[in-house]
């Protein structure tokens, strides 16, 4: 057998023989969707304490209507109408006159109720909220809370006031409620899949209503187990070549091997583990799918991009790593080179939600096309969208080809020096040097 | 035929000169030992015989061919420090690395070494177990178990016990005996006297000796005498002719100068004290190197 075969086998062995690897393989899809997880679970877990809103309202228009509208609300969604059992918070309005002396000091006993917890949060409508056009500044509505922005009981405060102003100015206008009572009636967009044709049958599939998790989270699966491969095939070869160099083992294979083939042999390994975990959830994700019957969530368009993907990434990463590990002397210094090596690859993960909202912006095009992002970033704009234009597919795969043999170049030129090379703390100015000069 | 030829070889590192236009010729199925203090040049020599290092300028020749880009799978090599995968179990660590080397029939060879050297019930246990000594026999077996025609130990008797020792020393000698050439640096001059079949010495950079044992102390003549006496060291220090008394506890060595008779030397010995014994020997290679690299002879060449 090829000698850099031989290393590749040992590397692949003492990576997948370890309970380590096996832990991780069955661990990390658990780790990595735990998140997603702990939403799902939470989802049906909501606080049912009543909520305490106060009200003071300046126009004299909307407290009525929210004390009305919170009624409303209780009697048709807060108990579940089977068991009785309670299932949502009620909303409990406190109408508090207004202090027309000093506002300011009303504002702040109330908010300092808010941080007592007597209160929710409290809402101030302004005198002219009627005819907002005739003086903006007079009309407008304040939610006071902990966390206002995100407060989704902000959200459902607005429409019950608004709705009650739209009726009162069509009543200044000659229009009865009672000619008209589905007048704000509102009809939600659903969201849908693109409509298809069946390539069993031919015929022409019917979109379905998807979810904002399943929207958000189906795409995000490919991209992720991208992340979870160069995590487990490119990033541990770091370590692997640091104890190689400190225990003297690099000396020993450098005796029988060239130093370029000892690299070639470790990069093929971490190839090897990589395939081997992208195989065992490829085919157990593909198996499950079509168990539970959901086998229209696979992405065959995509999984041949996927492996191409990976296997440049692997090399690519997989050599930069141990460039990097080549010119550590112990495993304290390869700490501490762990940010520019995992930069790579937390980048794509910072910006993967408003790649997934908008996956043909400028930006995310962009961000896509530069070797180090392409597996990630790509990958997540292909499951978002069938319409990526093919040849960003092709330019992002060639992009990564050529970065992956400048890896693999430079990489070796660094670490044939610095494999032997003890004492000499890890400094980047060495790495370019080693690299451009060898 | 010379299993090496090294020839005006020099390399450096940055501004350190680590060998300084070396040559020199390692001949077949001969043992050959390297000597020099530490940071002289030696694992150098021995990584450039290895390609691990390219020197700069000199070229060195294996078996005849020029070592640049040749095929190294003729050496093995056992490094200063052990260089074993800890995880690996010692069976598995031994096959790598005799495959690596494109080793004939590695398997039973791995088993037989395992069996010579005591280390069968280690087999399968993890590097990671083994004491140092373990373990420097383990690395031993890695250097041998593809049968190559050259082995190049850097120090491989350090921190053995003498029953350990004693072993990997009939080991070498048993390589020696099936015609393989063993090439070692060691600090242990009785091992370089008693082993080897010529020795070079390494000091700066630069090549200070070379040759057999008999040979390298004919250079230095018979101006060594080793007695017993009643007198200790400080008396025999004033005796005229005697440049360094060297006191081993149960005998005393008294280097003499060339021009002084050392029969006169003993006679005004005994006339100050009483003799028990006496030896006109030539210098250990102890004394040589001490010679050589001793801080003495660093005083001379700093004057």
């Amino acid at each position: 057998m090829n000698k850099v075969l031989r290393i590749a086998r040992r590397e692949y062995l003492a990576t997948v023989r370890t309970k380590g690897f096996i832990l991780g393989l069955v661990l990390a899809p658990v780790v990595m969707g735990g998140s997603g997880i702990a939403m799902a679970l939470l989802e049906g877990h909501v606080d049912t304490r009543d909520r305490v809103l106060a009200i003071v309202d300046r126009s004299g228009l909307a407290a009525e209507a929210l004390v009305e509208a919170a009624k409303a609300r209780n009697e048709r969604e807060v108990y579940d109408e089977e068991s009785g059992e309670k299932i949502q918070p009620g909303y409990v309005i406190e109408v508090v006159p207004p202090d027309e002396l000093d506002p300011q000091a009303q504002r702040l006993e109330l908010s300092n109720r808010v941080r007592r917890g007597q209160l929710h949060a409290f809402i101030e409508v302004d005198v002219g909220v009627l005819h907002p056009r005739e003086d903006p500044v007079a009309s407008r509505i304040g939610y006071y809370a902990e966390n206002a922005a995100v407060d989704d009981i902000r959200r459902w405060v607005e429409r019950p006031i608004n709705n009650h102003l739209r009726w009162l100015r069509l009543g200044e206008k000659g229009v009865a409620a009672s000619a008209a009572p589905d007048m704000f009636d509102w009809v939600s967009a659903g969201p849908m899949a693109l409509v298809s044709v069946d390539p069993e049958t031919g015929e022409v599939r019917q979109g379905r209503r998807t979810s904002e998790l399943e929207a958000l989270a189906v795409p995000m699966v490919l991209p992720l187990l991208m992340f979870l491969m160069i995590m487990m095939g490119a990033v541990p070869l770091l370590n692997a070549v640091v104890e190689e160099k400190s225990q003297r083992i690099a000396e020993v294979v450098l005796g029988s091997v060239r130093p370029s083939h000892f690299m070639a042999g470790k990069v093929m390994g971490g190839v090897a583990v990589s395939l081997t975990g992208a195989a065992f959830y490829i085919v157990g994700g593909v198996i499950a799918l079509t168990h539970f019957g959901l086998s229209e969530h696979i992405p065959f368009r995509i999984l041949p991009w996927f492996v191409a993907y990976m296997l440049m990434a692997i090399v690519m990463i997989g050599a930069i790593n141990l460039a990097f590990g080549s010119l550590c002397n112990d495993a304290q210094e390869a700490q501490s080179l762990m940010l520019p090596v995992m930069l790579p690859l937390m980048v794509p993960m910072f910006v993967i939600v408003p790649v997934l909202r908008e996956p043909d912006s400028l930006f995310a095009t962009v961000l896509s096309l530069i070797p180090p992002f392409t597996p990630i970033l790509m990958l997540l704009r292909m499951a978002v969208r069938e319409g990526v234009p093919l040849w960003q597919q092709w330019a992002g795969l060639a992009g990564m080809l050529v970065a992956a043999l400048i890896a693999v170049w430079a990489a070796g030129r660094v670490f044939r020096v610095a494999i032997l090379m003890q004492g000499v703390p890890p400094k980047l100015g060495n790495l370019f040097r080693w690299a451009f000069r060898g | 035929m010379n299993a090496v030829e090294i020839r005006d070889v020099t390399k450096t590192f940055g501004k350190v000169t680590a060998v300084d236009g070396l040559s020199l010729d390692v001949p077949r199925g001969s043992v050959y030992g390297f000597i020099g203090p530490n940071g002289s040049g030696k694992t150098t020599t021995l990584r450039m015989i290895m390609n691990i290092y390219h020197p700069d300028q000199g070229s060195i020749r294996v078996f005849g061919d020029e070592l640049r880009g040749a095929c190294t799978d003729r050496i093995g090599y056992m490094p200063e420090e052990r260089g074993l995968y800890k995880k690996m179990k010692v069976r598995d660590v031994l096959r790598f690395y005799g495959e690596l080397k494109n080793g004939n029939g590695v398997k039973a060879e791995v088993d037989r070494w395992l069996g010579r050297l005591d280390l069968t019930d280690w087999a399968n246990k993890p590097v990671d177990a083994l004491s140092k000594g373990m373990a420097q026999k383990v690395q031993f077996i890695a250097t041998v178990v593809s049968r190559p025609e050259l082995v190049i130990l850097d120090e491989p008797f350090t921190g053995l016990d003498p029953v350990n020792a004693d072993v990997l020393r009939e080991a070498v000698l048993e390589l020696q005996g099936q015609g393989t050439t063993v090439i070692f640096s060691t600090h242990d001059m009785n091992v370089a006297e008693k082993m080897c079949d010529f020795i070079f010495m390494i000091f700066k950079g630069a090549k200070v000796l070379d040759g057999t044992l008999a040979a390298i102390q004919d250079q230095y003549g018979s101006d060594t005498i080793r007695l017993r006496t009643d007198g200790g060291a400080e008396l025999l220090a004033g005796v005229a002719g005697v440049e360094k008394v060297s006191n081993f506890g149960r005998f005393k060595e008294l280097r003499i100068t060339p021009a002084r008779d050392p029969q006169r030397v003993v006679a005004d010995i005994m006339a100050l004290t009483k003799v028990h014994s006496f030896e006109l020997a030539r210098p250990s290679l102890h004394d040589i190197f001490v010679r050589i690299a001793g801080p003495e002879a660093q005083e001379v060449e700093r004057e």
